[in-house]
């Protein structure tokens, strides 16, 4: 994989971002975007949140007024598991056509695009932390099978190397420091 | 946000309304998520400068947290969903009085 910056043709149309990926790493995202996808339709349901991941996914707004917290969960939570559901499609739509051609491909990221997929990757390495044993700094995270380490932190270099492609693209925000 | 009082009300005691109490976003630090990542959140979601969103996010990683705005409570629980959706933990507490 490979994350690079547009042309200028590109960037006029919009594109921020290019992701440059082979079928074998798209096929590891779409099965985590899906993984991820199919969690948080079942929290939606759920009264309780049993998995420590979806806990993580979906916090409480207020940590010491529970009354509240339910209120804000009983009026946020289908909304934002909805949102999130979103961020992880962007994911999978963009890359099934890599799956199903068997083929590497160029995937252009536009600004809303590119920000789906940051979160997304983001939600994914939260419930691979959680699988890992990954619970506070410093944790090694030597639970959950082997290779997931490596996902964890490919997901990580992947998530880092698209903010930067942001952080070129976005006026305003952190040019002059 | 508050508006001047008439004069009609600065005669009589007025109780502080529940909007009126100050309420504030903490974002709570993580072992996941990445530095560049917080910052760039910082900056994009409260247009904090470079500056400010490195120290905001350094604050969170040595303290365990920083409060990132205050307001009224609507206001911070918008801010609570917007950090959700980044995939930061963040919860609405009362400011300190």
């Amino acid at each position: 994989m490979k994350i690079t910056v547009p042309t200028a043709d590109a960037v006029a149309a919009g594109v921020v971002g290019i992701v440059h990926v082979e079928p074998q790493e798209a096929r590891v995202l779409v099965s985590l975007a899906d993984q991820l996808q199919a969690l948080l339709a079942e929290a939606i349901e759920s009264p309780i949140d049993d998995d420590a991941a979806v806990r993580r996914l979906l916090p409480d707004a207020y940590r010491h007024d529970p009354e509240l917290a339910d209120e804000w969960r009983r009026l946020s939570r289908r909304g934002l598991v909805d949102r999130k559901i979103g961020f992880a499609r962007t994911l999978s739509t963009a890359l099934a056509p890599v799956v199903s051609d068997g083929i590497a491909r160029a995937v252009p990221l536009t600004m809303d695009t590119a920000i789906d997929w940051v979160r997304g990757i983001g939600d994914m390495r939260l419930v691979i932390a959680d699988r890992m044993g990954i619970i506070v700094d410093g944790d090694t995270g030597t639970l959950g099978e082997p290779g997931l380490r490596d996902v964890y932190d490919w997901l990580a270099w992947m998530q880092d190397g698209i903010v930067q492609v942001l952080e070129v693209t976005e006026p305003g925000d952190g040019g002059a420091a | 946000m508050k508006t001047a009082p008439t004069l009609d009300e600065q005669l009589v005691e007025q109780p502080v309304h529940a909007a009126e109490v100050p309420w504030t976003i903490v974002v709570w630090n993580d072992p996941v998520n990445l530095m560049t990542y917080v910052s760039w959140v910082f900056r994009r979601h409260f247009g904090a400068d470079a500056r400010a969103a490195e120290r905001l996010m350094m604050q969170v990683h040595t303290e365990g947290r920083a409060t990132l705005a205050q307001g009224n409570r609507e206001h911070m629980e918008r801010h609570a969903e917007a950090m959700h959706e980044y995939g930061l933990w963040a919860t609405v507490e009362k400011a300190p009085q």
